[in-house]
């Protein structure tokens, strides 16, 4: 091959490889066939064996790709099956295991009011339990009724809108939640999980998480306080905000009077700094209980003085 | 005829011996796959043509498939991971378009 054939030959590969995509072997095959006369008759019949072999091997191939590609796609979603159980029997332990602390929790109220029968300290005990969210409470109160707005559908393309401003937030359970508070509630409940002073609501993932147990829509919140509460609350400048969020964004929201309520007891809180006293210990002993405080009472001058100043 | 039996029976023997494929081997089978498609489209259209020769058809595909295993295996090799085998597959892709394109003009005439 001459050297400007060649040069034409390789700036043109890529034109004359969109132009012409068959194999030019077929086409000089062709031309063989067309001088040479037709092949011998086991050239045919090899041909043909070697066509059927190589064709059967492409079937295969697609098969073995195909039972590949569809076999991988299954495992991911076993394994997210297998967690979706996981989590749903877990859930289900907690549950389990909680009634049965509820019901442990009753026995030992039980027994302490036996034991301080005589004194007047076991109402009071149990007065301070109830404002502390750790024990059961019944009473007359308020239920308020909170749920997502309906999705917001598209009146040209029929789809629902990907953003909806109605849907209730962490942020707006705890409005009404402090709401309830300010209208004097004595214990608020949020779909049956007691608020405690240490209680927290938040999202994550677009879940609310009631101290860190997952609550759905409707929600609602449950508050036992004075009879006046439902009107408090009605009159507040959150209930006034919400009412305004049913107008403009139909979220829904609702505040009932409800007699009869019981709110379950909260979550023992985990001790950050107390410590049950060991058994082993006197607990006259004053340097076992002081031992671990010992950071925290160090530590608390430091904030003091720089607020203080 | 011969080719379309030949066909179903590899699809049925890789449903019936459900193989599994080694990892070591997994990366190239989809580049095969392209190979492969490039190699029958190829062939039909020679068909359609006339001019369908069963030892280029066979040669074409075993080198295409090999070609394309070595380019990824090449790619592999070099770090330049996948960016050779997309390369394979645009330019098998290209093919196999232009060649379904020429089908289809035998097919329908337009």
């Amino acid at each position: 091959m001459s050297g400007p054939a060649g040069r034409r030959y390789s700036e043109e590969l890529f034109a004359d490889f969109f132009r012409a995509p068959l194999d030019s072997g077929y086409a000089r095959a062709a031309q063989r066939r067309a001088t040479a006369g037709p092949p011998p008759r086991w050239q045919v019949f090899g041909g043909r064996g070697g066509r059927a072999v190589a064709l059967a091997a492409i079937g295969f191939l697609f098969a073995v790709a195909y039972h590949h590609a569809v076999a991988a796609e299954p495992g991911t979603s076993k394994a997210r099956r297998d967690l979706v159980a996981d989590v749903r029997s877990r859930q289900q332990q907690t549950d389990d295991l909680r009634r049965r602390a509820d019901a442990l929790r009753d026995q030992v109220a039980k027994a302490r009011d036996e034991a301080l029968v005589d004194s007047g300290e076991a109402a009071r005990l149990r007065e301070l339990a109830a404002g502390a969210g750790l024990g059961k409470v019944t009473g007359d109160g308020v239920v308020v009724r909170l749920a997502d707005a309906p999705p917001q559908i598209d009146p040209v393309t029929g789809k629902q809108s990907a953003d909806n401003p109605g849907i209730v937030l962490d942020r707006d359970l705890q409005d009404i939640a402090n709401g309830l508070w300010l209208a004097g509630a004595e214990a608020v409940a949020v779909n049956g999980q007691r608020l405690a002073g240490t209680s927290t609501i938040r999202s994550a993932g677009g879940v609310i998480l009631v101290d860190f147990r997952p609550v759905t829509g409707p929600y609602e919140v449950a508050a036992i306080g004075p009879p006046n509460i439902t009107d408090a609350f009605n009159a507040s400048a959150t209930a006034k905000r919400f009412r305004r969020y049913v107008e403009t964004y139909r979220m829904q929201f609702g505040a009932k009077a409800r007699e009869n309520l019981t709110l379950s007891a909260a979550p023992d809180p985990s001790l950050h700094y107390a410590r049950p006293p060991s058994p082993s210990a006197s607990p006259s002993s004053p340097s076992s209980p002081s031992s671990p405080s010992s950071p925290s009472s160090q530590s608390s001058p430091n904030p003091s003085r720089s607020g203080g100043r | 005829m011969i080719a379309v039996i030949a066909l179903i029976a590899g699809v049925a023997l890789g449903v019936v011996l459900e193989p599994t494929v080694p990892i070591g081997l997994q990366p190239y089978l989809p580049i095969a796959v392209v190979a492969a498609l490039d190699a029958v489209f190829g062939g039909i259209r020679a068909r359609l043509d006339g001019i369908f020769d069963d030892k280029q058809f066979v040669i074409s595909f075993v080198s295409n498939v090999l070609v394309a295993g070595l380019i990824v295996y090449l790619g592999d090799q070099l770090g330049v991971g996948g960016q050779l085998s997309t390369g394979v597959v645009v330019v098998l892709g290209v093919r196999i378009f232009g060649n379904v394109a020429a089908i289809r003009r035998h097919l329908f005439r337009a």
